[in-house]
């Protein structure tokens, strides 16, 4: 008798708990909310602090990029994604002559633009679509990473880039 | 007030005057027929379309998304563009195949579920043939298509696929029985396997649910009806079969293009057709739920309601987890036969000594 | 046993046993095995008689690769040790370099870590509930956990700028301070998710159909766990209490207030209770570390190059989402580890799979996988 008990028990018991997850599913089927961006017509912007691109800057001011070619970014890179070369120019202070980032490599850890102590590299977060189609773009020189920080970013000083020590060691 | 009898009556009468003009009045009744068969050919593959459209739709919205919005408005020609994807695929066919049987299992898939649609009346009147043996022919036709799952199966030539089909085959014929066990309580009470005179009988006496005497009969003849119709269908939560996280394919595994969207749309006619005759039956077919709405024709009521039942039919899929088969065969064979067997035992009780005089 | 079976592949299929059973691969490719995973199962007709799991499919060498990397690079491998709590890993790597340097991080930093890795534990169990449901059968679960998962990703985005590699947890600290509005962002999102799991619970929790896939299947012993290697919420659903923030309480965790979360079947329904549970423990801790953020230095003054000391070594474990995570250093006196071992929960979890399933069916197999929550990046790592 108790198990003929049970039995019924169970079947009103399941039916009761089957109801129960359709009201959650009926539930968002009525207020029909999404949480759908549709991408390309909706862009929403991302964060500031996204790690999207890498670019150098570029002073307009001054004509020149701020990378003096002191290859602590070379050294703090993982994957050894950084290659780029300076001279000494008259005046004593070192510049950039050629910098080169292999992005089919790079890993958007952040440790270059860390690393970096001049100012001189960046994360871009509005630029977020970096398909290519053909793989040897992704090696970009400075004329493809330049840009220009508009008045608006400007870095306050208390909001200086983050610091890692010992992320710039001997790789 | 626009009826389906005045619509079917003017177009009927426009094509026998076609055909006195052509000299030809002999063939009038089988004109008749086939002009039936190929408006409810049209009119069910264009529901099916729309079904498709509304499961996406729905699973999207139960699941906070969006569903299909970029093919035509609201994404209603996204099941068009899927059928041309299925027709030009690639054609891909297991080389030690057994070609006949191949070849016929979406065909008897596809078609013998639109043989279940003929006796269902969707208006006073029109139906494209009202047999006095309504529910016993579709009934009967569902059994069909088990022959196709186990051609499909065992054609395939993959010891997968036949697996597949053996557990579809028994999950199909072990649910037939409590389909049938759910409905004799309605046909203990209006006499008749005739789907329109149930109707009618609803018309007379009022709605199943309005009398406090068969609500709960009726009520878990309703539930038993639609639970034996999903498994019939081979849906969720009873699609082990075909399911797409286990390792098996299911028995249309081999089937590729038009002959997987044979299957498909066979599936979803099925769901159709159990839909319909559960409207037919419990729901009152095509009357209206309140008798002053009367002015809107009854096809439309009746679609309304298809509508409803088969987005419950998806709500389950989309809600429920799985059943493992022998969880499948055991719930069949152990809760809902005995509970089916009650149930008619309650009605009898009902009928024979409750509702005397009513 | 396993020879026979490995020999049994070799030969097509031929066994000895009789013409009824065969051997069947869940191959890499599959939706249920949750990343790469072969599985080589002896079946007899629906019921298996042995599962063998073939793993490497996702070996990226990564043990291997930090020994020529600098203790800090080797963080950003972290990262990708295991993808879906990588917060975790994070912390493993740095509070194991700090422990073998004689380090310590501010205790702004230490909170600020609790609240991320806490954080990272709901989003992983978030995921692994929407996994677990799928294979299943439910497939809304998935949609509703991603959705959610989203607002925690948001708020690592907004922290860190990833939304998987987060690279954020750092030897000596963490990478950056949060923004203001972090605090508010998450308590908001914090009461808007303790209303999100009842949901969830409702959908699967008494479920029938979900209770009669789980209750009963895949039970794990306290006796068979403990032997086979078994840990984290996969060991607590059988009973044993083995949670490390308990036993060995790194961070802050010996001044919160939660409790540990245990079941007593041991079967797949337990695991999941016990995961669900967790969730909201996490949520719990959470708050009161939010409650007790002070405002302090991020990171310790580190030396420009992080060297080891020589000839040290050391194993320092935390409960990642999957379990105990261990990382196992030696140093030489250089600033690259000589050795770094990476001791994951998935993998010694892996183990006790062949003994849950045999003599069931084949899709318990996929109850009892996503119960395990086994992730097999860090199988292979």
């Amino acid at each position: 008798m108790g198990a003929i008990l049970r039995y019924f028990k169970d079947i009103g018991l399941g039916l009761w708990n089957l109801f129960v997850g359709l009201s959650v599913t009926t539930k968002y089927f009525l207020t029909m909310k999404v949480n759908t961006q549709q991408y390309p017509e909706e862009r929403l912007p991302l964060p500031a602090r996204s790690r999207s691109m890498i670019k150098l800057i570029y002073d307009g001011e001054k004509d020149q990029f701020n990378c003096v070619a002191c290859m602590m970014c070379a050294k703090a890179c993982p994957n050894s994604c950084i290659k780029l070369e300076g001279v000494r120019m008259p005046d004593g202070k070192r510049r950039m002559t050629t910098f080169k980032l292999d992005f089919s490599t790079c890993i958007f850890c952040g440790y270059c633009v860390e690393a970096c102590g001049f100012d001189a590299l960046t994360f871009v977060s509005e630029e977020y679509e970096n398909s290519v189609y053909k793989r040897g773009s992704l090696l970009q020189d400075e004329h493809a990473m330049k840009w220009a920080r508009p008045a608006h970013l400007a870095p306050k000083p208390e909001e200086a880039a983050p610091v890692a020590a010992g992320a710039s060691a001997g790789a | 007030m626009i009826t389906g009898e005045q619509i079917l009556k003017t177009v009927s009468g426009l094509l026998h005057q076609g055909l006195a003009a052509a000299g030809v009045s002999f063939l009038a009744p089988v004109v008749d027929r086939v002009a039936a068969a190929v408006a409810m050919f049209l009119g069910i593959s264009v529901f099916v379309m729309f079904l498709v459209w509304m499961e996406r739709k729905v699973s999207a919205h139960m699941q906070s998304r969006i569903g299909p919005n970029r093919v035509g408005i609201f994404g209603l020609l996204q099941t068009v563009a899927d059928a041309i994807k299925l027709t030009i695929k690639e054609d891909i066919k297991p080389v030690k195949r057994d070609k006949v049987p191949y070849y016929i299992a979406p065909i008897i898939a596809f078609v013998a579920t639109f043989m279940g649609m003929v006796v269902i009346p969707f208006d006073r009147g029109v139906s494209v043939q009202d047999l006095n043996i309504g529910i016993l022919y579709v009934i009967a036709i569902t059994g069909f298509t088990v022959i196709a799952i186990l051609s499909a199966g065992w054609s395939s030539n993959n010891k997968f696929a036949l697996l597949g089909g053996f557990r579809s085959a028994a999950q199909i014929v072990s649910y037939e029985v409590p389909l049938v066990l759910s409905v004799i309580p309605i046909i203990m009470v209006t006499g008749t396997l005739n789907l329109s005179a149930i109707v009618e009988y609803q018309a007379a006496h009022g709605y199943w649910f309005t009398n406090p005497l068969y609500a709960i009969p009726v009520l878990v003849s309703f539930l038993i009806f639609i639970t034996s119709a999903t498994a019939e269908a081979n849906r969720a939560p009873f699609d082990i079969p075909e399911a797409e996280s286990e390792l098996i394919g299911g028995f249309h595994t081999e089937y590729s293009g038009v002959k997987f969207a044979m299957f498909f749309l066979g599936e979803y006619i099925a769901v159709i057709v159990s839909a319909s005759v559960a409207v037919t039956v419990f729901l009152g077919g095509w009357l209206p739920p309140l008798p002053m709405l009367g002015f809107i024709p009854g096809f439309v009521w009746f679609m309304v309601k298809l509508v409803v039942v088969i987005y419950f039919v998806m709500a389950f899929r989309w809600t429920f987890p799985r059943l493992r088969v022998d969880q499948l065969m055991a719930f069949g064979w152990k809760v809902l036969i005995p509970i089916a067997i009650l149930n008619l035992l309650l009605m009898g009780v009902v009928e024979l000594f409750l509702a005397k005089g009513a | 046993m396993t020879d026979l079976l490995l020999s049994q592949i070799k030969a097509g299929g031929e066994s000895q046993f009789g013409t009824d059973e065969y051997v069947v691969n869940l191959g890499p490719q599959h939706p249920a095995t949750h990343g790469v995973l072969r599985l080589v199962v002896k079946l007899d007709g629906e019921t298996v008689k042995e599962t063998m799991p073939v793993l490497g499919y996702l070996h990226r060498s990564i043990e291997k690769i930090c020994e020529n990397r600098t203790y800090p690079q080797c963080i950003t491998y972290t990262d990708r040790v295991d993808y879906v709590s990588a917060m975790s890993v994070n912390l493993a790597f740095a509070l194991a370099t700090e422990r073998l340097m004689g380090l310590e991080a501010p205790p702004r930093a230490q909170w600020l870590r609790m609240v991320f890795v806490e954080l990272q534990r709901i989003a992983s169990h978030l995921l692994w509930m929407g996994a677990f449901a799928g294979d299943i059968g439910a497939l809304t679960p998935f949609l509703y956990g991603l959705r959610e998962r989203e607002r925690i990703l948001d708020l690592f985005e907004m922290t860190c700028g990833q939304r998987l590699t987060y690279n954020y947890i750092r030897i000596g600290g963490v990478m950056i301070d949060i923004l203001p509005e972090f605090v508010p962002k998450c308590r908001a999102f914090l009461d808007y998710f303790e209303t999100k799991v009842p949901e969830y619970e409702g959908l699967l929790t008494y479920n029938p159909i979900f209770l009669e896939r789980t209750k009963g299947v895949g039970v794990i012993t306290p006796e068979v766990g403990i032997n086979s290697g078994v840990c984290g919420p996969s060991l607590r659903g059988s009973g044993v209490s083995c949670d490390v923030r308990k036993q060995q309480p790194y961070l802050f965790y010996d001044q919160v207030k939660f409790k540990e979360c245990l079941a007593t079947d041991g079967d797949c329904w337990s695991r999941y209770r016990v995961r669900m549970d967790e969730m909201r423990e996490s949520v719990s801790i959470i708050r009161q570390c939010l409650d007790r953020l002070e405002p302090g230095p991020i990171e310790t003054k580190l030396p420009p190059v992080l060297k080891a000391p020589p000839a040290s070594e050391i194993y320092s474990r935390i409960e990642s989402s999957r379990g105990e995570m261990g990382i196992y250093l030696v140093g030489d006196g250089t600033a690259k580890p000589y050795k770094a071992k990476f001791r994951c929960a998935s993998f010694s979890n892996t183990f006790v799979l062949d003994q849950l399933t045999r003599g069931w069916k084949v899709a318990d197999i996929m109850a009892v996988l996503g119960s395990l929550d086994m992730i097999v990046p860090e199988v292979d790592r």
